[in-house]
């Protein structure tokens, strides 16, 4: 059994001491990923999916908490409603549909079925069951889960009740959920169908880091870069440029309960973007937010959201998620988020640059997965902790620019650096969280 | 005039060999200049895209030099994914005609792709259906089309159109 002291030493946190460190263990200890999954992934809020998925009552998706079966549905009075995917009755999968629209959902087995509300609606020849008396007052209906709730059209639910409010739980990170649902002229996000479903075999905390990370971009994805660099000779798009008196670089923000968002200023968008397309939209948008908040969602962010979800809009827009499945295995699904009415062309422009860049089939996230599998491989070497957690940490750190007064928050962590910085720093906050739960945890076994 | 199935079952097998034995200048000469090459995500379990105008395909070019990035990619050695290549053997079978009236023909076939990687020892396969339009003006056939539909969608890390 894992012991405290070695959960403790699963992270050294001494920035002052220009020290920050994760054991390789985190990323190989089936015990380690056997308490991740009970403490932080069944545990905090998990992104289910977004209301524009299920518009209308009756309509259901299926998805996984942790690596809990759920339901979610669009109840009879129009709220909804989250599910453990299981029959009351022996246990077998009620709804084996990835999503689509039904009144009841029938278990297979031996018939009981329930409604939208998760009500047991039938149990099959019930009054030839000679059934004990007890029976007739027992709950039989679905199990809901603990805790749900919505943000912006973003569904999150959680299976621990001691969960705090989700508004709470994102905190300021919420600010840059606000800059991809504000794009909509009707202020919704939706899924473009086709969403992709991959894996890698290596541990999920290198897909967080992926996210979070600048560092990696020109080598990981120097093909691609190269490829972009070439088409950028043949396109003479006029495209929306910062402000020349801005700094260009790289930088990021974190919060309280491992949030974390990391962006960059460049002169020129590397590329089009579909909101840079559409100038009918982005005169309405800087009419309604502002210069500053449409200078914000002109640039690249990349939001994580711990433990599990990451936003991310830059050339296109990608939501993706993803689900441990052992140590060394992890599950993402994949889906391209689209503000709701934006104009054809920006919705072809954006579904191009997602298939470019963010599909297991595509020019950038391939390179990322077969990296992570590096990673995984080499950390079974016994080589000591990684120096992976320290740029930004230097005696000097730039956080002084204007551009958290311009997003209108207070975050924990902010770094500003050179384009070519890829500061380290954003990592942190998330480690802390993961930390932090596991030491409860170890309390707890 | 009904076409001739056994030129286009050659060159179906020949585009296969081609992706096999790497050669990709000779694979990439086989697509027409304006080509479409596509392979459509899955909607649920049992439709697939079928607007790649308003839907997310894994895969979805429509000329011949987006096929050409792709090669360059790879061989510029500097894609991750690339380093090194997996070793490939297509299996097509069940080549057959969808409509053999029209003009380019209308082909179908079946594939398995059989991936070993030796980066991790590790082998797996890729399944489907291929559907082809086929140019028969020239000499040889050529592909204006291919449309890969690929069967079992949880990639494993990585699919590109040499495992496809």
């Amino acid at each position: 059994m894992t012991s405290e002291s070695a959960i403790g030493s699963l992270l050294i946190d001494r920035p002052q001491d220009g020290i920050f460190e994760v054991a390789r263990r985190a990323f190989t200890d089936p015990e380690i990923f056997a308490l991740e999954q009970k403490y932080i992934f069944e545990a905090l809020w998990t992104f289910v999916g977004l209301e524009t998925q299920i518009p209308r009552a009756n309509d259901f998706l299926t998805t996984h908490i942790g690596s809990q079966p759920v339901l979610l549905t669009r109840k009879s009075d129009g709220s909804v409603g989250c599910f453990l995917n299981t029959c009351r009755h022996r246990g077998t999968i009620v709804c084996p549909f990835k999503h689509g629209r039904q009144k009841f959902h029938v278990c297979r087995y031996h018939g009981w079925a329930y409604d939208s509300d998760g009500r047991n609606t039938a149990v099959t020849e019930e009054a030839d069951g000679q059934y004990p008396e007890s029976f007739r007052d027992k709950n039989r209906d679905l199990i809901p889960v603990a805790r749900l709730e919505s943000y912006r059209g973003l569904i999150f639910a959680s299976l621990s009740p001691s969960v705090p409010p989700l508004e709470e739980y994102l905190g300021q990170a919420a600010h840059f959920i606000d800059l991809i649902v504000d794009q909509s002229p009707v202020g919704q996000v939706e899924f473009v169908p086709g969403a992709s479903s991959y894996t890698f075999d290596a541990n999920w905390k290198l897909q967080f880091e992926n996210g979070l990370d600048y560092y990696h971009f020109n080598s990981t994805h120097s093909s691609y870069v190269d490829i972009l660099k070439n088409r950028a000779v043949s396109s003479n798009a006029d495209l929306p440029r910062e402000d020349s008196a801005e700094r260009v670089g790289q930088g990021s923000f974190s919060f309280p309960h491992g949030h974390a968002v990391n962006w960059s200023i460049k002169q020129v968008s590397a590329y089009g973007r579909p909101l840079s397309n559409d100038q009918e939209n982005l005169n309405r948008l800087t009419e309604q937010f502002g210069r500053d908040r449409v200078k914000w969602m002109l640039r690249q962010r990349n939001l994580t959201i711990f433990p599990s979800l990451q936003l991310i809009d830059i050339s296109s827009s990608q939501l993706r998620t993803w689900r441990p499945l052992a140590p060394d295995k992890t599950e993402m699904t994949s889906h391209c988020i689209a503000p709701v009415g934006e104009s054809a062309e920006s919705r072809r422009m954006r579904i191009r640059g997602y298939e470019d860049f963010f599909n297991p089939s595509g020019l950038a996230t391939s390179d990322d997965n077969v990296m992570y599998e590096y990673c995984q491989t080499g950390y079974v070497a016994e080589a000591g902790n990684t120096l992976g957690y320290l740029r930004g940490l230097g005696s000097d750190p730039v956080h002084d620019g204007p551009h958290a007064n311009e997003v209108g928050i207070t975050p924990d962590e902010y770094a500003f650096g050179a384009p070519t910085f890829g500061g380290e720093t954003n990592f942190h906050a998330g480690y802390r969280e993961w930390h932090r739960l596991l030491l409860n945890a170890g309390q707890k076994i | 005039m009904s076409h001739d199935l056994s030129s286009i079952s050659a060159a179906i097998y020949r585009e296969a060999r081609l992706l096999d034995q790497k050669s990709w200048k000779e694979w990439l000469l086989m697509y027409e200049e304006d080509a479409v090459y596509w392979a459509p995500g899955w909607l649920n379990e049992y439709d697939l895209v079928d607007d790649p105008d308003r839907q997310v395909s894994l895969i979805y070019h429509t000329n011949r030099g987006q096929l050409a990035e792709r090669i360059s990619r790879i061989q510029s050695r500097k894609s991750i994914t690339a380093l090194p290549l997996p070793r490939t053997v297509h299996v097509i079978s069940n080549v057959h005609f969808l409509d053999e009236k029209q003009s380019p023909a209308l082909v179908s076939a079946s594939f398995v792709v059989h991936v070993f990687d030796p980066r991790t020892a590790r082998e797996h396969c890729h399944f489907g259906h291929y559907e082809f339009l086929f140019s028969l003006s020239g000499e040889s056939p050529t592909i204006a089309s291919k449309k890969i539909i690929l069967a079992n969608d949880r990639i494993p890390t990585v699919v590109d159109f040499y495992s496809l």
